[in-house]
């Protein structure tokens, strides 16, 4: 290995590490919340909700599930950790090391990145067991959930590099994330819902992401999948220059 | 042969307006053991995270053994070993991943890692305390903790913020005595300090600053003779112009 691809390993080993030592926090308790959606919404309501698209509902809300808690997790990890690193001043021994701009950048994103696609991992096989999860189309479905996670990775270091307190990070997570994530809809059809709010959540972004990793599993989108993926990848990449640009001016990280 | 550190002209002005570092020019020999004194808000710390690369000069050029800090950070920081003034240990590490992790941000291979940890862990007696976590540690051990992990990737320049303070007296000499071996078997040392005697003991030559500025600069001897005083604590007290507090007058004001 060379030297910077031991430094690279490590940087994402220590984000690895950190989560991996509080995992009844960062693993366990969501995958319980996912667990207890399943069984409310699934199997207690979904018994008596018709079926959706010719899905049973619990079957419909999976797909939102997996992907809703990849964002979730890849967010709130960069955020917390990189803010709890700025708090202790313990992220100066990254910041004096050789490490690049983009070397930083990549180690924090894949922090989150990586603790979404466990959990993510976990609450597909733990879906599949209970019921039958279809995969109709793969090519779309990895791509599109690497994306999504990659997207809110990166939306988590931006808010962990901007935040002073840990209350600027339960902002973003309750008051902006929460909401476009369930009015996204996680747990019904757009088309369920009343005017104007069917064409409100036309404006929702991740209305597209769910539709995409929708159409990976169960085949069946109300969006249009090319420009979903289309619209995410640019998206994502934007998010990305972003932050590079902000790791390369040293904004808020270095005096 | 290049100079340890060569700091020309260095300027560094916060957005906030304040000027911490008003045009600051220091060469530092190799192999020297070199003292930085002034009160508090002189711009010591600042100072040393430009050289660092915590923070980032307005203006002015930085160079560790030839190596712009600046334009070619990743060699000059490769030189460097940075124990801040702050405790600033990952409390998700446990000592021997505090000093696994901070080679490995450095490009060290593991098994060079795994012998070097080992060796200073032994060094530091800290050995007993591998598998701790951090935040775990007494203040005595985070303090000789942080000057091994400073050590770990073998610096051929140690800057020391303020590393005695709130320091028990064996502790303090146990530092000395280690620091005074690594700079008789070739490692350059900067050292800031507020302990006077501690810099008349061990540092060749000594700069003073204030406001900002080195306003003095020279052996300790040389430093008195230019204020006209006995002692370099005197000298000192000229430089704040707090010299009605010397000793010298309180003993001699004595009845």
């Amino acid at each position: 290995m060379t030297a910077t691809q031991i430094r690279l390993f490590t940087l994402v080993r220590r984000e690895v590490t950190r989560f991996m030592k509080i995992k009844r926090q960062t693993l366990g308790a969501p995958m319980l919340e996912t667990f207890l959606y399943i069984s409310v919404f699934g199997a207690a309501l979904g018994s008596r909700i018709d079926k959706l698209h010719g899905f049973d509902y619990v079957v419909f809300i999976v797909p939102g599930l997996i992907m809703m808690a990849w964002a979730m997790n890849a967010f709130s990890n960069n955020a917390s950790s990189i803010l709890q690193q700025k708090f202790q001043r313990a992220i100066d021994d990254q910041l004096a090391s050789p490490a690049s701009p983009l070397e930083l950048l990549l180690a924090f994103s894949l922090g989150g990145f990586l603790r979404g696609m466990i959990v993510s991992t976990i609450t597909f096989t733990a879906a599949a067991l209970l019921v039958s999860i279809p995969v109709e189309h793969v090519l779309v479905l990895i791509p599109s959930l690497f994306l999504v996670g990659f997207f809110f990775a990166q939306l988590g270091v931006l808010v962990g590099v901007r935040a002073e307190q840990f209350d600027d990070i339960s902002f973003y997570q309750t008051f902006l994330l929460t909401p476009l994530i369930f009015l996204g809809g996680v747990f019904y059809s757009a088309e369920l819902l009343p005017e104007p709010f069917q064409t409100l959540t036309y404006f929702d972004p991740v209305y597209y992401m769910i539709g995409l990793v929708r159409y990976g599993f169960l085949g069946y989108s109300d969006t249009s999948v090319a420009l979903s993926l289309l619209f995410l990848a640019a998206a994502t990449l934007a998010l990305f220059a972003t932050n590079y640009r902000l790791f390369t001016s040293g904004y808020r990280l270095r005096a | 042969m290049a100079l340890a550190l060569e700091i020309n002209e260095l300027v560094k002005r916060y957005p906030t307006g304040t000027e911490a570092l008003k045009g600051v020019s220091l060469e530092i020999e190799d192999g020297e053991f070199f003292g930085l004194l002034g009160p508090n808000g002189a711009g010591k710390s600042t100072l040393i995270h430009c050289a660092t690369g915590l923070a980032q000069p307005t203006a002015g050029a930085i160079r560790v053994f030839g190596h712009d800090a600046v334009h070619h950070y990743a060699e000059a920081r490769l030189a460097v070993g940075l124990a801040p003034q702050d405790l600033n240990l990952d409390h998700f590490l446990t000592t021997a991943e505090t000093l696994d992790y901070h080679g490995g941000y450095f490009g060290m291979p593991r098994r060079e890692r795994r012998a070097r940890a080992t060796e200073l862990l032994e060094a530091f007696s800290l050995t007993e305390k591998r598998d701790d976590r951090t935040r775990t540690l007494s203040g005595g051990m985070k303090r000789r903790l942080i000057l091994a992990r400073a050590l770990m990737h073998r610096p051929r320049l140690l800057i020391l913020d303020e590393p005695t303070a709130g320091v028990d007296v064996e502790l303090r000499l146990e530092l000395w005595h280690y620091v005074q071996r690594i700079n008789a078997e070739g490692t350059t040392i900067l050292l800031t300090t507020h302990y006077l005697e501690e810099a008349e003991q061990l540092c060749d030559r000594i700069a003073f600053m204030n406001d900002g500025r080195i306003v003095a600069q020279g052996t300790s001897r040389e430093l008195a003779e230019s204020y006209g005083v006995a002692s370099l604590e005197d000298s000192y007290l000229e430089l704040v112009g707090r010299k009605e507090l010397s000793r010298a007058h309180v003993a001699g004001d004595q009845p």
